[in-house]
């Protein structure tokens, strides 16, 4: 594979910079303190790939905003050390294929230096391999499988791999840890039928197990991508009878299982329903005053969290900007921009190796909070909460009300990495 | 296992395939009349749906007046295709058909992308069909009762219409015996224009119904169940109204037991019948054997 990436433009690239350097080479060798002089030759140039059609694509439109408005306020202060930030955004289409198409694009004819976004799953495992390949860094910002990180990072080396958004710790681990706090004693899923949604369940599963000796799970239903009649996958929880549901559906798909979970009389038969990635702001929107209240949601990132000066001013800045409050996946681009700027700054230089090496155990300030690169898989470690829906007059959606928070060392710590961050709690 | 488990897992199944059959029955009767296989009928859905959504918000939110009014401006699409594009190919091979049907689900996809932008839109609700009925402890919306009452009615009318009406015995006629049919004055381009643009009514109707239904409007909406109508043709028989509306009742009610009851092969089951008819029955339910 290896060979593939050798293009005819970059052998010819290759070539050209070997002459030019040997023919200078006599005369123009860099002496004395200008060659130890790190020098970055800008302009800084991200690749950007998120979904822009079809059921989800209000996410590409989030994204956008965010890592747009993280580029013009860079600019704006002067660049990263001194150089103009540029993205170009492409359509991922959450197509496997158009995914690495896309990143072989950004590399290999646009020059990207760094690349990011990313929002399935499956996209984010098949372009690990290109990623090492392509040698170039790529910062995942919404897609949330832990095989990522554990496994194409931890185990396979593939240092090249970052993700600032949290993972399945947040949706499965997490959730976990609010539920044993609840009095239900059976739980339930309807999911998405694909990787993302069997994980969590599993996860959910596994961690409120241990925490909590005397629950069950009863019932669970898988609805396919595109799934537009969920009452089938309704009438299976119905029968079960939980006390407790938890459903990892997400963006569209969620809107139309809640209004019609509303229409099933669901929310009044189950009492305590969690909905891992319920506080997404296309979600929230799109329900508005739909969504009931007392359920438990999360995400990646809420606008309202944390309360303090620099979050609400971000959020401020993005509401004039684009006329939107912020969704999660605006934060992680926005912040993206800016953990590139940190590393580029703190290492002197945007070669990968030197980016990796920055990156890793890097700490950076974020709208979402104090944020830290987990030296061993990539993984951002920050803290996201927990809370329950209610009713706002300053709002026309429900938001996110009595917060709960489950710090992200206590429930980031599954993988068996060594260091403080490894230690399990059961 | 309740009765009430077995009443709700019932409805849904009907419900569902009533929707199956609303689209399904454009798709059937195009192909038992022009013997076209349109594969752009899954768009005439999706822009039912959309221009049903744009007229109710343009005209005041009222739902009847979005779906009266809607599936008439896609009407426009059906009579340009047929008259402009698929008049020049019904002498072609099969292929050529689907290709040219085929191009225009891509176009009409990016149509929808430029004119409604990628993203989705949330859908209204139905005053007076908004609600919920208690049936045996548990609630099952109004609108979808409505709809398992909509599509017999549509069954029956399509009857009524190919069976009892003057319309009917000249499109019989003409797709029995198109060349006798034109000798003695029948004009049969015309009334193949007028078949095609009844036909993507029907489809752009199954889309407009769909607005409160499914609940959110997308881009490519019409692929899912494009594919569930095809099967459902396939099954009944080609172009056999009558098995496509036997077929739809099966596939619903199919797909509603199979997620209760056989979780893991919920998205097979469909294929798994088709496969079956297929192979006992190679040309569907009420098909003509060739």
């Amino acid at each position: 594979m290896a060979k593939k990436g050798w293009t005819r433009r970059r052998f010819i690239q290759a070539g050209l910079l070997t002459t030019g350097a040997a023919a200078l080479g006599g005369f123009a060798k860099p002496t004395g303190l200008w060659a130890a002089t790190p020098k970055i030759k800008g302009p800084i140039k991200v690749g950007y790939q998120a979904v822009m059609s079809g059921t989800l694509a209000g996410y590409g439109d989030f994204h956008k905003m965010g890592a747009t408005l993280g580029m013009e306020e860079i600019n704006a202060a002067g660049g990263i050390a001194g150089n103009k930030l540029e993205i170009e955004f492409r359509d991922s289409t959450l197509k496997t294929p158009e995914a690495i198409q896309n990143a072989r694009y950004f590399v290999d004819s646009w020059g990207a230096d760094f690349l990011a976004g990313v929002d399935s799953s499956g996209q984010a495992l098949a372009l690990a391999p290109v990623m090492a390949e392509l040698d170039k860094v790529l910062m995942v910002t919404h897609a949330a499988t832990e095989k990522l990180t554990e496994e194409q990072v931890f185990k396979n080396g593939v240092r090249q791999i970052f993700r600032i958004c949290n993972a399945t710790y947040q949706d499965g681990n997490a959730a976990a840890f609010v539920a044993k706090d609840l009095p239900a004693k059976t739980w339930a899923t309807v999911s998405p039928k694909y990787e993302y949604g069997y994980t969590c369940w599993e996860m959910f599963k596994n961690t409120l197990g241990k925490l909590k000796k005397d629950v069950s799970f009863t019932a669970e239903s898988w609805a396919p991508f595109g799934t537009t009649d969920f009452r089938p996958h309704i009438n299976t929880i119905m029968d079960a009878k939980p006390d407790g549901l938890y459903s990892t559906e997400w963006a569209g798909e969620l809107i139309t299982f809640v209004k019609q979970a509303n229409q099933a009389g669901l929310f009044e038969k189950i009492k305590h329903v969690m909905f891992p990635v319920g506080a997404a702001m296309d979600v929230l929107e799109g329900l508005g005053a739909e969504m009931p209240d007392n359920i438990w949601i999360s995400g990646r990132y809420f606008f309202l969290y944390p309360n303090n000066s620099r979050n609400n001013e971000w959020v401020q800045r993005f509401r004039k900007r684009w006329d939107h409050f912020p969704a999660y996946v605006s934060e992680t681009g926005y912040s993206t921009m800016f953990a590139f700027k940190k590393a580029v700054e703190a290492s002197g230089s945007k070669e990968t190796k030197a980016v990796i090496q920055a990156l890793e155990g890097m700490q950076m300030d974020s709208p979402a909070g104090p944020r830290v690169f987990r030296k061993e898989d990539h993984q951002a470690m920050y803290d996201v909460p927990w809370g329950l829906t209610v009713a706002d007059a300053k709002y026309p959606f429900k938001i996110m009300g009595k917060q709960v928070m489950v710090p992200a060392k206590e429930c980031f710590n599954r993988p068996p990495f060594e260091g403080d961050a490894s230690k399990p709690p059961f | 296992m309740t009765l009430e488990s077995i009443v709700h897992v019932c409805l849904a199944g009907l419900s569902t395939g009533m929707f199956i059959w609303l689209v399904a029955s454009g798709l059937t009767l195009i192909f038992g009349v022009l013997g076209v296989l349109n594969f752009a009928h899954g768009s005439f859905y999706m822009l039912g749906a959309y221009c049903c959504f744009t007229a109710l918000s343009a005209l005041g939110g009222n739902f009847w007046v979005g779906l009266l009014i809607g599936p008439i401006l896609v009407c426009a699409a059906g009579f340009i295709i047929e008259r402009f594009f698929l008049r020049y190919v019904y002498h072609l091979a099969l292929p050529y058909q689907l290709l040219l049907t085929f191009a225009f689900v891509l176009l009409f996809d990016d149509l929808v992308k430029i004119i409604w932008g990628g993203g989705s839109l949330g859908s209204p609700s139905v005053p007076g069909l908004s609600g919920s009925v208690d049936i045996l402890g548990r609630y099952f919306p109004t609108y979808n009762l409505f709809i398992i009452i909509v599509g017999p009615l549509v069954a029956l009318g399509l009857w009524a219409l190919i069976e009892r009406t003057w319309y009917g015995r000249i499109i019989r006629a003409a797709s029995s015996e198109r060349e006798m049919a034109a000798a003695i004055g029948v004009p049969v381009p015309a009334l193949f224009t007028s078949v095609f643009v009844f036909g993507t009514w029907l489809g752009a109707m199954g889309g407009a119904l769909a607005v409160p239904y499914v609940g959110l409007l997308t881009p490519g909406m019409g692929e899912s169940i494009i594919i569930n109508a095809f099967v459902v043709a396939v099954i009944g028989g080609l172009g056999s109204l009558k098995g496509a509306f036997l077929g739809a009742l099966i596939i619903g009610l199919l797909s509603s037991f199979g997620t209760r009851f056989l979780p893991a092969f919920d998205m097979f089951l469909t294929f798994i019948l088709m496969a079956a008819v297929l192979l006992l029955r190679p040309q569907g339910f009420f098909g003509k054997a060739t």
